[in-house]
C-alpha cells in the first residue's frame, strides 16, 4: 500500500483538482489499476474552464473598447485575454465558486456587456479555442445574442470527454480559417469540425497547413493554448489643489513642476514613457482648461517634459485664476533608451537622430502640430495629387531621381506650388501680373482625373514677368478659358 | 617660426582681408559660381544671406544641386524650410535630386509680433544640430539677431541660408556671406555684395 500512496502523491499536489469521481475506484483495491500522471489527471477533470465573450455587434469594436471591456473582466477572474478584434477569453476555473458556478459567473459577465451596450454570446469550454468556436457559431446554433444580463444564454461544455462530440457538428468557419482553405475543404466534402477531425492527420497536415493541424489539436485540447494575459495599461493621475489663486504662467509652471518630477519617476521606474500628456487647470465655476501636449517619440524625462509643457502653457490663454491642477498621462508605452555618442552633432561621425524628435515636439509644443510636417512625393500627373505631407520621420531616402535609368516622367516642375491656383487678370487673352506675362516654350497639357472626382484640363506654360520672376501658369481648356498663376520657379 | 606662423594662419576661423578664408565648403553646382566664392562653394556652416530682386527669379534654384547632393548622404541630416513663402513642391524638388524623405516643413506664418515665432524656429533648428541646412524666408531681422543666428549656426554645425528682399541690402548684416541675385536674360546674375574674399564682379549663371 505504500507504494501506491507514492504513486498517489502527484495526482493530489497538483492544482488540477482530483477528480473525484475517480477516487474511488483507485480505492476499490485493484493493484493492476494503471498509475496516474498528471497529464491524464488533466484529462480527467479539465485543469481549466475557460470563457469566451463574442461581441456580435456587425462592425468588430475598437481595440479601445475591447480592452475596457477586459479591465472590467478582470473583476471575474485575474486570467482575461483579448482576441483581437472581437474576442475576449476569461479563464474561470478558479473563481466559479465565487460566483456561483457557470451560471452566475457568464450572468455576470453578460452585465458589464450589457452595461457598455455590446450585444455579446458567451460560451465556456475546456479549451480557449473551442468556447471562442462555440461562442462564434452561438448564432447558428439558434441562439441570439444576449443584450441584458437576465437574458444570457451560455452554451456550456463542462466535461472534456464531451468535447469533441459537442464540437462536431459546428461549422469549420468559427475556427477563422482562410477562406481558400475552407473552400478546399468544402469540395471534399467536409464542412463540420466532426468531419475535419476525422481526417487522417499527416494527409491533413500535408494537404492544409501544419498550422490547422495545431489549431486543431489545441480545439480539442490534445496540444496546450498558450494565452496572453491582457494587463490594464497604468496610467499616472496626479492633482494639486492650490492654495491660492493663480494667474501668472511661470508660476503655474513652477506648481506643476514637482508633478512633473513626479511622473518622471513614475516612469523611469517602469521603463516607460509617455506619448500624451494632459494638464488640466481647473477655475471657479468655470469648466477646466486643458492642455494637452502631443509628443513624437516616448518621452520620460522630467525637465523636457516640462520645457513642452511650458512652452503650451504660455500660449494659453486662462479665462479665471487657477485654483487646482491636474496632471493625467496618457498610454504608457515602453521605452528603449539609446546610447550615447561619442561624438557631438555634426562633427565627423556624430549623428542627428537621437535630436530631432524632441526638436520637433519642441517646434510643435509652440507652433501647433499640423505646422511641422516632412513631404512625400505621390505618383501622380496632377500637381495637386502629386504630394503629400506626411510625419517628420527620418526614413532612408528612395533611389535618386532623375537618373539615367528611372527619368522624371513627368515635365518641368516649379519648386513652388500655390495651395490653391489664383486667378490672373487678362487682356487680349493673354495673362497679366504686374504687367503681361512673357510666355516661353510650348504648352504642357495636362488633364483627366475622373477616377477620383478631381478632373482637370489645363495647358501649362512657363512665364516671365516683368521682373524677372518666372511663373507657372496655366489657361484652363474649358469655356471662358480663364488665366491662372499655379507655381513659382524660385 | 615662419612655417609656425602659417601653420598657425591656416586655421579656419582666421582670415586675412585680401586671401581666401580657408573654410569647408560644398559646390554649388555651377562651375562658375564655385570659382567667384571664396573656399569655391558654399560654406558648410554658418549663416548666408541671399537676396533676391523679387520671389522666383531663380533664387532657390542656386541652392538646389547643393541640397541634391547634402541630402543624398547617407548620413543626411534634415534640410528644413522655415516660413516658406509658398508651398515647397516635392515633385519638383525629387526631380531636382533632392530626397524628399530628408526635408522638414515648419510654417511659422501665423499673425505674431514681426515674425518672431519663425526667427525662434529658425534658430532652433540651426542651434539643434538636426539640420544640415536650414533655409528661412524672413522679412523682418535686426543685425543682432542675424548675429545671434549666425552664431547658433556654427554652434550647430548647420549651414543656414536667410532669404530676405533686396532692399534690405543696405542694412549691414553680421552674415558670413551675402549675395544678389537679379534675373539676367538667359539665367541669373549673382552679385556677392560681402563675401570673406570672394570675386567682385558680377556672376552670370546660365538658365536651368
Amino acid at each position: 500500500m505504500r507504494h501506491r500512496r507514492a504513486l498517489e502523491l502527484p495526482l493530489e499536489d497538483s492544482a488540477a483538482a482530483p477528480a473525484p469521481r475517480q477516487a474511488p475506484a483507485s480505492r476499490s483495491g485493484d493493484l493492476l489499476h494503471p498509475i496516474v500522471g498528471r497529464a491524464d489527471a488533466a484529462t480527467i477533470a479539465p485543469a481549466e474552464l475557460w470563457l469566451a465573450v463574442h461581441l456580435a455587434s456587425p462592425s468588430p469594436p475598437a481595440q479601445q473598447n475591447l480592452e475596457r471591456l477586459g479591465a472590467r473582466a478582470q473583476r471575474l477572474t485575474p486570467r482575461v485575454s483579448l482576441d483581437p478584434p472581437d474576442s475576449l477569453l476569461l479563464e474561470i476555473k478558479g473563481s466559479l465558486h465565487l460566483f456561483g458556478g457557470v451560471a452566475g459567473l457568464s450572468r455576470e459577465m453578460a452585465g458589464e456587456c450589457s452595461r457598455l451596450q455590446m450585444p455579446c454570446m458567451l460560451a465556456v469550454a475546456p479549451t480557449p479555442l473551442a468556447a471562442l468556436a462555440l461562442a462564434r457559431a452561438g448564432r447558428k446554433l439558434g441562439v441570439s445574442p444576449s443584450r441584458t444580463a437576465d437574458s444570457a444564454a451560455v452554451l456550456t461544455i463542462t466535461d472534456l470527454a464531451q468535447l469533441v462530440g459537442k464540437l462536431s457538428p459546428l461549422p469549420l468557419a468559427a475556427l477563422r480559417w482562410p477562406q481558400d482553405t475552407l473552400n478546399r475543404l468544402a469540395r471534399i466534402g467536409v464542412r463540420t469540425i466532426g468531419e475535419a477531425l476525422r481526417l487522417p492527420r499527416a494527409g491533413f497536415a500535408r494537404r492544409f497547413g501544419t498550422v490547422q493541424l495545431q489549431t486543431l489539436d489545441r480545439l480539442i485540447g490534445r496540444v496546450s493554448d498558450l494565452k496572453d494575459r491582457f494587463e490594464v495599461r497604468p496610467r499616472f493621475r496626479r492633482r494639486r489643489e492650490l492654495i491660492y489663486e493663480l494667474e501668472s504662467h511661470a508660476a503655474l509652471l513652477a506648481v506643476l513642476t514637482p508633478l512633473l518630477a513626479q511622473l518622471g519617476e513614475f516612469l523611469q521606474a517602469r521603463q516607460c514613457g509617455v506619448l500624451t500628456l494632459e494638464c488640466r487647470l481647473r477655475h471657479r465655476g468655470i469648466p477646466p482648461t486643458r492642455c494637452v501636449l502631443r509628443l513624437a517619440a516616448p518621452l520620460a524625462d522630467a525637465v523636457q517634459l516640462a520645457t513642452l509643457l511650458g512652452e503650451r502653457l504660455n500660449a494659453l490663454v486662462l479665462p479665471q485664476p487657477v485654483r487646482a491642477c491636474e496632471l493625467r498621462s496618457g498610454p504608457l508605452v515602453s521605452r528603449i533608451l539609446a546610447s550615447g555618442e561619442l561624438w557631438q552633432p555634426g562633427e565627423h561621425g556624430g549623428g542627428a537622430a537621437a535630436q530631432a524628435p524632441e526638436l520637433i515636439e519642441r517646434l510643435r509644443a509652440r507652433l501647433g502640430p499640423e505646422a511641422v510636417y516632412g513631404l512625400r512625393v505621390i505618383e501622380d500627373h496632377r500637381p495637386e495629387a502629386a504630394w503629400q505631407v506626411r510625419e517628420p520621420v527620418m526614413t532612408l531616402p528612395a533611389a535618386a531621381r532623375g537618373s539615367q535609368n528611372d527619368p522624371w516622367p513627368f515635365g518641368h516642375r516649379p519648386p513652388w506650388l500655390l495651395p490653391v491656383p489664383r486667378q490672373l487678370n487678362e487682356r487680349d487673352g493673354l495673362p497679366r501680373r504686374r504687367g503681361a506675362l512673357r510666355l516661353l516654350g510650348e504648352a504642357e497639357r495636362i488633364e483627366t482625373g475622373w477616377w477620383d472626382g478631381h478632373e482637370i484640363a489645363r495647358d501649362y506654360y512657363t512665364a516671365v514677368d516683368a521682373r524677372g520672376a518666372r511663373l507657372w501658369v496655366f489657361r484652363e481648356r474649358e469655356l471662358p478659358h480663364r488665366w491662372f498663376l499655379h507655381g513659382v520657379f524660385g | 617660426m615662419a612655417r609656425d606662423l602659417s601653420r598657425l594662419l591656416e586655421h579656419p576661423a582666421i582670415w586675412r582681408g585680401r586671401s581666401a578664408a580657408r573654410t569647408r565648403t560644398l559646390s554649388t553646382g555651377f562651375p562658375a559660381l564655385d570659382e567667384g566664392l571664396p573656399g569655391g562653394g558654399w560654406p558648410h556652416t554658418g549663416l548666408i544671406e541671399i537676396l533676391p530682386s523679387c520671389f522666383g527669379v531663380g533664387e532657390l534654384s542656386l541652392l538646389l544641386p547643393a541640397l541634391a547632393a547634402m541630402t543624398r548622404r547617407p548620413e543626411a541630416r534634415w534640410c528644413a524650410w522655415v516660413a516658406p513663402p509658398l508651398q515647397p513642391f516635392a515633385p519638383a524638388l525629387a526631380e531636382c535630386g533632392v530626397a524628399p524623405e530628408r526635408i522638414l516643413v515648419v510654417n511659422a506664418r501665423r499673425k505674431d509680433a514681426k515674425g518672431k515665432s519663425a526667427l525662434w524656429a529658425f534658430e532652433q533648428m540651426l542651434r539643434s544640430g538636426a539640420c544640415d541646412i536650414a533655409l528661412a524666408w524672413l522679412r523682418n531681422a535686426l543685425p543682432r539677431q542675424i548675429r545671434r543666428l549666425h552664431l547658433a549656426a556654427e554652434q550647430g554645425a548647420t549651414l543656414g541660408v536667410l532669404f530676405r528682399p533686396r532692399e534690405t541690402a543696405r542694412e549691414s548684416s553680421p552674415a558670413a556671406l551675402r549675395i544678389a541675385v537679379e534675373p539676367a536674360a538667359p539665367g541669373v546674375r549673382v552679385t556677392l555684395l560681402k563675401s570673406r574674399g570672394g570675386a567682385r564682379s558680377a556672376i552670370e549663371l546660365p538658365a536651368r
